[in-house]
């Protein structure tokens, strides 16, 4: 199968304390890898250079074959500008905060970049997030300003907004962590759903039988490397590592 | 009595060439101002600062005096008064500008530029269709508060001899021994103040429509 994210050797340091030390993983295309772990791990922080909010300091990446930053003399070596632009639109990233534009009308959230970045018309951007809306359920929102939904509203449009640039692969971060658990149930509904069209998606959830359900590859990260790899049955339920078992336990009551 | 009304015109008029070309400089230039007090490159930030703590820790009344007397003073050469009221007036309000922006752009959650970025937007669209208009709406109270103050501190440039508004009012107060010029001036202030509150209170019920 062929690769969407091909990660290996990657580093990173805030102010000289490494909090990513050689992390590699791969996610082929049409499948969904879940990552899990402590606070602190380096998770978000993973997603953010794959997504290009962070720089890495070492490591190699390729995002649908194309290369962002390859190790050279240790060092990570950066494409230039233009694919770096080029290779952020093939990837997309849900926040946890949702991080609505909340001077902008739902519907303008999500073609604002259609016209701006892709140079869609006013019209086809408009299909398009209309046809997004009424999937994730919303339609009847369009006009509505973000201060007027609910989280899980919220957080669909975000996820909306994610998907109205036709990415190839999409990160959540968290996406329900700001969520009450009502709330929590209709966004994994749609993560699942995305799922089931093959979307290529990486997420980082502490919804554990979520996570187990719906991913092909589940990864434990603790304090900058992964711990532990695997299948969602091996990980979840026969994982081998001490420190695996500790916080899988833990969320178990 | 027709004489005294010409006068005050004329008086008027310049108050309000010092107040809109203060603001047609000072508004842009705060923005650059700003800038500077945030930029990583430490002593652009320094000095910057020290401007800024100068401005607002000494009177503009000193201020006016000291850009319009020093180059006399120091060079030698002295140069119009407008211009040198004018000067003085940007440089200030342009730290007091910067301050109000500042608080601003520093009030918006990293997640916008964020949520930008991964969008794909470049840091241009961002600032002026992102960042910008969310910053211009939390700013507009403070903003038209500091308008407010200039409004009335365009009588400070009589100080270096600028026939503004008060300093008409004030002479033709003494020379007929009368406080109608005086009333008539502050009537003028009044007025202009209202317009400007009112200005700003449409601007912000404009802006009201999302939070
Ligand atoms: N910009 C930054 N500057 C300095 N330190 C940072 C920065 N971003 C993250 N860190 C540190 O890096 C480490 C990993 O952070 P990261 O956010 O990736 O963890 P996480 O696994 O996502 O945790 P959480 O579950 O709490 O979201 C933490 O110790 C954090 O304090
Ligand atoms: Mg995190």
């Amino acid at each position: 199968m062929e690769n969407m994210i091909k990660l290996t050797g990657l580093r990173k340091a805030f102010g000289g304390l490494e909090i990513l030390r050689d992390i590699s993983f791969t996610l082929p295309k049409g499948n969904v890898l879940s990552i899990i772990g402590p606070s602190g791990s380096g998770k978000s922080t993973t997603l953010r250079i794959i997504t290009q909010l962070e720089k890495a300091d070492d490591g190699n990446l390729e995002i649908a074959g194309e290369t962002l930053f390859s190790s050279v003399d240790g060092k990570a070596v950066y494409t230039t500008p233009d694919k770096e632009r080029a290779i952020g639109l093939k990837t997309g990233l849900v926040f946890q905060q949702f991080n609505l534009f909340p001077h902008f009308s739902v519907l303008r959230n999500i073609t604002e970049a259609q016209k701006a970045v892709l140079r869609r018309s006013k019209d086809e951007a408009e299909e398009k997030a209309i046809s997004l809306l009424r999937k994730m359920g919303i339609a009847d929102k369009a006009k509505q300003y973000p201060y007027q939904l609910s989280g899980g509203q919220q957080q669909r449009v975000s996820i909306a907004r994610a998907l109205a640039l036709d990415p190839e692969v999409l990160f959540f971060d968290e996406p329900t962590s700001a969520l009450d658990p009502e709330l929590t149930r209709e966004i994994l509904k749609v993560i699942r759903e995305l799922a089931e069209e093959k979307m290529t998606m990486a997420v980082v959830t502490h919804e554990m039988h979520f996570a187990r359900a719906i991913s092909d590859w589940a990864i434990f990260m603790d304090k900058g490397v992964i711990v532990e790899e695997g299948t969602p049955e091996a990980l979840f339920g026969d994982p081998q590592e001490e420190r695996t078992k500790k916080f899988i336990a833990s969320f178990e009551e | 009595m027709q004489d005294l009304l010409v006068q005050m015109l004329e008086g008027t008029v310049t108050s309000l060439e010092i107040f809109f070309l203060t603001l047609v400089f000072s508004l842009p230039l705060g923005f650059v101002v700003a800038k500077g007090k945030m930029t990583k490159i430490a002593p652009i930030r320094w000095i910057v600062d020290l401007y800024i703590q100068i401005m607002r820790g000494t009177p503009l009344i000193l201020q006016l005096i000291f850009v319009y007397f020093a180059p006399f003073y120091l060079f030698g050469t002295s140069y119009d008064r407008f211009t040198a009221c004018i000067l003085a007036f940007v440089i200030n309000y342009s730290a007091y500008f910067s301050e109000i922006y500042r608080s601003g752009l520093q009030s918006i959650d990293r997640g916008q530029y964020e949520a930008a970025k991964v969008l794909g937007f470049s840091k241009a669209y961002t600032f002026f269709h992102i960042i910008l208009p969310q910053v211009i709406k939390r700013i507009l109270p403070a903003l038209g508060n500091e308008v407010i103050t200039l409004v009335k501190d365009t009588a400070l440039a009589q100080t270096i001899g600028v026939a503004e508004l008060f300093r008409v009012a004030q002479t033709a107060s003494s020379r007929e021994f009368s406080t109608v010029p005086i009333f008539i001036a502050g009537v003028f202030y009044f007025v202009m103040n209202y317009i400007v509150s009112r200005l700003f209170t449409i601007g912000e019920k404009k802006l009201n429509y999302y939070r």
